[in-house]
């Protein structure tokens, strides 16, 4: 029997603290469209997503509705394309972006990922069909993302896909001009890259992947806030082992409800469940940020001393509690710090705590990295390979996944507003410290080598 | 062997289900089920127990008024009927939560609902207390929904009845609840 603390706790959580699944994200295999006939192919892959995720969103919704947690968007995450594709020139990867655009359309889902590749250790020449052909197939669809993989801790970073992906992120960004360089926000560089991503814009199919999986990407960032002012308000003397149980217990019941709805969404399509991805994803909606939780610990602004530390607690307490909830955890699995898509870190970045350097060292103890960063539209290609160039260099030291998601905007300067809109949110745009600097350094191509702790065999 | 289902009702105290069950053992009955429960300052107890052979429901019946008449207990004794049981319908448990301001009916006409679309309830726990706080004003009902019933049709017939009561409702499975809090 249930207690009625139990119920009206659990009902709080649901009104008040935006306890949701923030992603449902089916995956679908397309190696088995490839063809060397590029038209045959899309004929294929368009068929196959149709067939497959026809119900996806009929049974999120039955779903959603019978559980009483709202699923807030349904995503389908398909082969890396510049291996299913591998035969296309960019002119026909543009029309592959096209195809999916549309597929994702007709079943109506809000984002379609994979448009990817992965390039750690050297290109094929899908890989650079498909890379050139970004651009213009951001530019020209809506719902499709891209990811490309350039490092990883086993190959070491591919400092020439680094540079090609600081020209192509400056041309993305051109050819959007007129939306604040959206096609950027549809694009993520990284180190480490997961098979299993249900976020986007990262989400892809990795090719040990089944032939379809559900993957889901629960929520939170307003559940921890609360249950930690909860708890601050009954005990001020609280201490930071105290406050991380309180983040461990709750990331458990956020995790808990994700693979719960996900398994049943398996169900009603009859394809198995993946993982859950433990990310605490914020959106830009008052309490629903992860910065605010920063403040509820005491800290001014995330961005400020002591962000690190306080983001380190945080991240490590939602994967202990996570991990206890569901043996089958992938992903990201970490705090997310997207600078426009969280209310109160884009102010923070606004009001000067928040610099790209002190992202940067935040993101060597979260997930992601680098997400949703506004820069000045006349961003050098080698500055911003540069950045990205750093960012990897976290992950691959460090055995973990980071990103770079970077948005030169056209025609504005630091300290200017780039506003792109839904959860894609607004942000202020960060100056870069010593732009221009780095030309000499990215010119010099290669390879950087795999660190030492790659040879763990 | 016959069952018989017994009610104990009266001013909680300690020492209540003490009294019944030494009744129930020196009569040689086996108790198979006891669920009690305290509203305000009285407590009700229901038990389910087997008796023997030899022993007669109304000889039992004199000896529980005999124990429990003194400590100011009212006692209700009745043989369990093995036929004309209602048969659950294959279900789904969910929860129904209401909240808002106490007036006159709010049970009657939530229940007369689900009733009316043989919702069977298997735990309700209610609370008025008055005034505007809705954590002192709720219905929390734990519901069997059968698998046959049209959902969103009954979803938007609580719903329009919340409504017109004045009451916040949710509907939510129970397995969100059980996965929230349950290691």
């Amino acid at each position: 029997m249930l207690t009625h603390k139990e119920v009206l706790s659990t009902l709080e959580m649901l009104r008040n603290e935006h306890l949701d699944v923030r992603t449902v994200t089916l995956g679908i295999s397309l190696l088995d469209c490839a063809s060397d006939d590029p038209a045959r192919f899309v004929d294929r892959a368009v068929a196959k997503i149709g067939a497959v995720a026809r119900d996806l969103v009929k049974v999120c919704d039955e779903v959603a509705l019978r559980y009483g947690i709202p699923i807030v968007n349904k995503r389908i995450a398909v082969s890396p394309i510049a291996v299913a594709a591998c035969a296309c020139g960019p002119d026909r990867m543009v029309e592959v972006a096209r195809a999916l655009d549309r597929a994702a359309k007709e079943v109506g889902i809000d984002f379609i990922g994979g448009f990817s590749a992965m390039v750690e250790k050297g290109f094929t020449r899908g890989d650079l069909a498909l890379i050139e052909a970004i651009p213009e197939a951001l530019a020209t669809t809506d719902r499709v993302c891209s990811s490309i993989n350039v490092a990883s801790t086993r190959a070491g970073i591919n400092m020439d896909a680094v540079y090609l992906m600081g020209k192509t992120i400056r041309r993305a960004a051109e050819l959007t001009r007129d939306r604040d360089g959206i096609g950027c926000a549809k694009l993520v560089v990284f180190a480490n890259i997961p098979q299993d991503i249900p976020f986007m814009a990262g989400a892809f199919l990795g090719v040990g992947e089944p032939e379809t999986v559900i993957n889901v990407g629960v929520s939170g960032p307003g559940v921890v806030k609360k249950a930690l002012e909860r708890a601050l308000g009954a005990n001020p003397k609280l201490d930071l082992g105290q406050i991380s149980e309180i983040v461990k217990h709750t990331a458990f019941k956020v995790t808990k409800v994700g693979e719960l709805i996900g398994r049943r969404v398996a169900d009603g399509l009859g394809v198995p469940f993946g993982v859950a991805d433990l990310s605490l994803a914020p959106t830009p909606n008052v309490g629903d940020s992860v910065g605010e939780i920063f403040q509820t610990l005491g800290l001014g602004s995330i961005g400020v001393p002591g962000s690190t530390a306080a983001l380190a607690l945080l991240n490590d307490a939602v994967k202990k509690g996570g991990a206890f909830a569901s043996s089958y955890v992938g992903g990201l699995s970490g705090a997310f710090i997207p600078v426009s898509e969280d209310l109160n870190i884009a102010e923070s970045a606004r009001l000067g705590f928040l610099s790209l350097e002190k992202l940067e060292a935040l993101t060597s103890v979260c997930s992601v990295g680098l997400d949703m960063v506004a820069l000045a539209g006349d961003t050098s290609p080698e500055t911003l390979a540069a950045i990205i160039a750093d960012e990897m260099a976290i992950g691959v030291i460090n055995r973990k996944t980071t990103a770079a998601r970077l948005i030169p905007v056209p025609g504005k300067k630091a300290g200017d507003k780039a506003r792109f809109g839904g959860l894609l949110g607004e942000a202020t745009i960060m100056p870069v410290r010593g732009a221009d600097c780095s030309a000499g350094f990215i010119s010099l191509g290669g390879r950087i080598p795999a660190p030492i702790h790659s040879l763990n065999n | 062997m016959s069952k018989v289902i017994l009610s104990v009702v009266g001013h909680d105290r300690p020492g209540i289900i003490a009294a019944v069950s030494r009744v129930l053992f020196l009569n040689g009955c086996n108790i198979e089920d006891v669920s009690q429960s305290i509203l305000q300052t009285e407590f009700a107890g229901l038990f389910i127990a087997a008796l023997p052979k030899s022993l007669k429901i109304v000889n039992l019946n004199d000896r529980l008024m005999e124990a429990l008449g003194v400590m100011g207990l009212s006692v209700s004794l009745s043989e369990m009927e093995p036929s004309g049981t209602w048969k659950s319908p294959p279900s789904e448990p969910f929860i129904i939560t209401t909240m808002g301001a106490d007036r006159p009916g709010l049970v009657a006409a939530i229940t007369e609902l689900l009733a009316g679309f043989e919702v069977n309830i298997s735990n309700l726990k209610a609370v008025f207390r008055g005034g505007d706080n809705p954590l002192e004003n709720t219905m929390i009902y734990e519901v069997d929904i059968p698998v046959a019933l049209d959902h969103n049709l009954f979803r938007e017939a609580l719903y329009k009845r919340g409504g017109e009561l004045g009451l916040d409702v949710s509907l939510q499975h129970r397995e969100i609840f059980e996965a929230i809090h349950t290691v």
